[in-house]
């Protein structure tokens, strides 16, 4: 199949096509076991081939993609016509940034492949932690298994040729129960991934065993706690929160084909404008994030992005000044020629589609705080006068320019004079990106540092679901609207 | 096509057999178009042809499934997918409940929904499609964005018990059209939703989208104070807000799980504005209804609120069969929601504006990822996007900046309810995330609400 490929793509040069890349998966397999109140709701496997074809002619990108490989000829054909045709509507011919062709694989560090665990042994897994969530209060619970092992082979006109070898694992459980209200709340437990690996032995099962009693603790607290306070006051967000928080303030506001205007018609734009970059002060001088897809045990490290451009690490945030951004080929070549002057280097290699079927598109990698200089949890929280912990990102919605938020948690503590006292439940906040990061007073150390993976970040349109991560710290802000 | 598609699931049919495994078979084709425009130009053109087939095999109170994106000719590996299937029966756990087994008791064949003019559309007519409704409003600072996607899903489904089968075509289109002021960053936008070529109208997208201009480099814009306004929701914004109270709502599922803002004591109550009727309407070509759920359940108008009397749950068959329920035909992709118009007539967005108004009215076209905050209250949270007008009672307009709205469905469908427009339009919902699956509701034009808070209001586009 891979000459078969190399000949279509140097058929569709000797017609002109400025560029063609092709995206094969030879297989693509998954596994998804779903316990429900002790029921194996969910006991599916699946599997996926195909191949998508991206051809650049005359300044516009045409696509096209199949399960049906048994005339590969027509897929380039149609990706070519549909190039073509968008190529009679050009305002900013596309130009691609350079890159070194690259010849080179990439295999995810697994030590287990979860596919050759046996279905016993998983459904064992979800049986233990449905009993360990059985507990009074708990009035559903639920555990998933999700495996996906995929196979890509990449190839471009430009004479690379990448081979991935991807496995994920995606465990969590989660418990639920009624308060005193009668409203639902829940806790969820979902394993860090700071470990080297990515495999069937990145579960744990003595971890989820002592997580599954913490929720539970967690969540008959919050059954008879009292409403969070409504007001201004401190916020100290912890990982559960924090990851949401940087992956939709941080993290799709600085998608550089946002801050260019090509999802306005979906997901949204940015408040970021092409002349920030250098200058905007976007947080308090313990602001710095980056985007790092070189962390080993993450779904947003993949070796090679979907241009072919190595996996990197790059500052995003430096002491609260904006330097850059979640960037592939193509829009780092419009944004320099558009500022009139050199912003980026060149790919930060973050283009990235979901399957085969899906062009590739602007997705974060691992979009990372770096720890600070403010000590642990309780450190903080000894040092704050009046506010609350928050954790479990149990609602989100975010103005369509990222330039406000609001996000409702599963779980509050509140703080006074230093001290963490009650939990409280249903407590919400909301903000403004700008004001908020200006208000960060405290980054907890590498002691609250932690990866959160992501397996459903929506975009795009065609629309589609990117497995990500980001590692965050604890972190306070001050005189943050909660509550209404 | 259906011919061959039936012919696959029979050849499946006796290879399920064949192993001993008792099994469900589903089929989902589509054949789907995206040209997607930013910054004035086309970004993308893309299409994919994507197969794929669902096995779900039964033992008794065990039930397992396997999924594939297949290549149509490759009966091969749809065979190693029902070989991996009756390996993995055996090591399922069994459920504590009987899961039912789909027995069809006749073909089913509905195609009312397929327009071959529409699955036939080319390149070229979504081109000339946008260049109509952009233009002339088009300039160095708006561009022009959006998406015309457009399709044909064609979906069967077979189980061994016998050799009726069921098969569903439909073709659809979605198309949005924004234009966007680069400098000031407003953003104004125009839907269509639609079954068949001939709901194709560019000419009308194009006078809303000029009017909305107009509005938007004219007139004031404004930091509109927090606090409580009369709103009037566009069809987006309405059709948003019933789709996720239908989901969160008015599930079997959602209301055992806990979920819901409803109760089971609830049914017959009488909860919203005596002005709300909604209803599950399988007769609606235009809004993609099929007539038959995916377990053979023929598909019938349910009604969800009658006169503002919240009527029933919709039960699929697995829920109902956990919690001993009886099915209400609602194993389908989509439901076909519709909300009755009132009785005033408001067809357009020029007529809204053109009406005496005795109040200050907050036009709000489109709610912006919006999210449930508290779904036993049935709290919702989102921000104006695309649009939003604010028609002073003295006859002048203003443009506000976005604002967050953080209300109750309730509140939205309540007693505050002042009026809703006779006419009523399709709006589409699709998601393109997975499979194609055309998804929209019929909702009223528009709906006045009273009191409805603003919480949060930006001080800038």
């Amino acid at each position: 199949m891979r000459e078969k490929i190399k000949q279509q793509i140097d058929r569709l040069k000797a017609k002109g096509a400025h560029y063609v890349d092709a995206r094969w998966y030879p297989r693509e397999d998954s596994n998804f076991l779903f316990m429900w109140n002790g029921n194996l709701k969910e006991n599916n496997a699946s599997s996926q081939s195909g191949m998508g074809v991206r051809v650049l002619y005359n300044g516009a990108w045409g696509f096209s993609a199949s399960s049906d490989l048994t005339n590969p000829n027509a897929i380039f054909d149609r990706a070519f016509d549909n190039a073509r045709i968008a190529s009679e509507r050009v305002t900013f011919p596309i130009r691609l940034a350079e890159k070194e062709a690259v010849v080179d694989s990439f295999t995810s560090p697994n030590q287990i492949d979860p596919f050759t665990i046996g279905l016993d042994e998983k459904v064992a897994f979800l049986q233990k932690m449905d009993a360990a969530l059985n507990q009074p209060g708990v009035v559903q619970r639920f555990g998933m298994l999700e495996f996906v092992r995929k196979q890509i082979i990449f190839l471009d006109s430009e004479g690379s040729e990448i081979e991935k070898n991807i496995i994920e694992v995606f465990p969590s459980i989660h418990a639920m129960g009624i308060d005193k209200d009668g409203g639902m709340q829940r806790r969820k437990y979902q394993p860090g991934r700071t470990g080297a690996t990515r495999g069937w032995e990145s579960i744990n099962e003595t971890d989820f065993l002592a997580n599954a009693e913490r929720i539970v603790s967690e969540l008959n607290q919050v059954l008879v706690a009292d409403d969070a306070p409504n007001g201004k006051m401190s916020v100290i967000l912890l990982n559960g929160i924090m990851f949401l928080q940087t992956h939709e303030t941080i993290g799709h506001a600085l998608e550089l084909d946002r801050i260019l205007g090509y999802e306005l018609s979906f997901a949204g734009g940015s408040f970021v404008r092409l002349e920030d970059f250098g200058k905007l002060r976007y947080g308090s001088e313990k602001l710095t994030a980056r985007a790092n897809a070189l962390e080993p045990n993450s779904p947003g490290s993949f070796g090679f992005d979907d241009d072919g451009v190595p996996a990197q690490d790059n500052l995003l945030i430096d002491k609260g000044i904006l330097v850059g951004a979640i960037t592939g080929r193509q829009m780092v070549e419009e944004a320099n020629a558009k500022a009139k002057k050199q912003i980026f280097d060149g790919s930060s290699g973050a283009n990235r589609a979901t399957s085969f079927y899906r062009v590739p598109i602007e997705r974060m990698t691992n979009i990372n705080i770096d720890p600070g200089t403010d000590g642990s949890l309780e450190d903080i929280i000894a040092n704050t006068k009046y506010g609350l912990v928050l954790d479990g990102d149990k609602s989100w919605s975010i103005g369509s320019n990222r330039e406000q938020f609001h996000f409702a948690c599963d779980i509050g503590w509140l703080v006074e004079d230093g001290q963490k006292k009650q939990v409280v439940k249903n407590p919400t906040y909301r903000g403004e990106t700008l004001p908020f990061y200006n208000s960060l007073t405290a980054v907890g150390d590498e002691s609250t540092w932690n990866v959160h993976y992501v397996e459903n970040c929506g975009k795009g349109a065609p629309n589609q679901i990117m497995q990500l991560g980001h590692g965050v710290p604890v972190c306070r802000f001050d005189n943050v609207q909660v509550g209404e | 096509m259906s011919n061959q598609v039936i012919d696959l699931l029979q050849k499946l049919r006796q290879s399920a057999i064949k192993r001993g495994l008792q099994t469900f078979i589903s089929y989902h084709e589509e054949d789907s178009f995206l040209m997607r425009f930013a910054n004035s130009a086309i970004s993308l053109n893309t299409n994919e042809h994507l197969i794929s087939l669902d096995f779900i095999a039964f033992d008794g109170r065990k039930k397992v499934s396997y999924s594939m994106i297949t290549d149509p000719s490759d009966f091969e590996s749809m065979e190693k997918g029902l070989d991996t299937l009756a390996e993995m029966l055996p090591h399922a756990q069994a459920l504590s409940y009987d899961p039912t087994f789909p027995v069809y008791e006749k073909d089913v064949l509905d195609e009312r929904a397929f327009d071959p003019a529409l699955a036939a559309l080319t390149n070229e007519e979504r081109l000339a499609y946008f260049n109509t409704l952009a233009e002339g409003l088009e300039s160095d600072d708006v561009k022009l964005s959006g998406i015309f996607s457009s399709g044909t899903t064609t979906t069967a489904q077979i189980s061994t018990a016998n050799e009726h089968s069921q098969t569903f075509r439909s073709t659809d289109a979605q198309i949005t059209a924004v234009l966007s002021s680069e400098s000031l960053k407003w953003e104004v936008n125009a839907e269509q939703s639609a079954q068949k070529k001939s709901d194709l109208d560019a000419e009308g997208l194009h006078a809303d989208l000029a009017l909305l201009v107009k509005h938007y480099q004219e007139d004031q814009s404004v930091q509109l104070p927090v606090g409580k306004y009369t709103v009037v929701l566009g069809p987006a914004a309405t059709a948003e807000l019933i789709n996720i109270m239908a989901y969160y709502g008015m599930t079997g599922g959602a209301l055992m799980q806990g979920y819901s803002f409803l109760k089971e004591e609830d049914q017959g109550k009488h909860l919203f504005s005596e002005k709300i009727n909604l209803l599950d309407d399988p007769r609606k070509v235009e809004i993609y209804a099929q007539n038959a759920d995916s377990y053979g359940l023929e598909r019938k108008p349910f009604p969800l609120i009658a006169e503002g009397r919240f009527q029933a749950f919709m039960w699929d068959q697995d829920s109902a069969d956990e919690f001993g329920k009886t099915p209400t035909g609602h194993d389908v992709s989509h439901a076909s929601l519709v909300m009755d118009g009132g009785e005033k007539s408001v067809a357009t967005l020029k007529d809204l504006l053109e009406k005496d108004r005795e109040e200050d009215l907050l036009y709000v076209p489109y709610i912006h990822y919006m999210n449930v905050v508290n779904p036993t209250q049935g709290m919702v949270t989102g921000s104006s996007r695309f649009g939003a007008l604010f028609l002073k009672k003295d006859g002048s307009v203003q443009v506000p900046y976005n604002v967050r709205l953080t209300q109750k469905f309730s509140d939205f469908f309540g007693e505050r309810v002042q009026w809703l427009s006779k006419e009523q339009v399709a709006y589409n919902v699709s998601s393109s995330y997975g499979r194609r699956n055309p998804t929209a509701l019929k909702v009223p034009r528009f709906i006045c609400v009273k009191e409805i808070e603003i919480s949060h209001s930006n001080p800038s586009y």
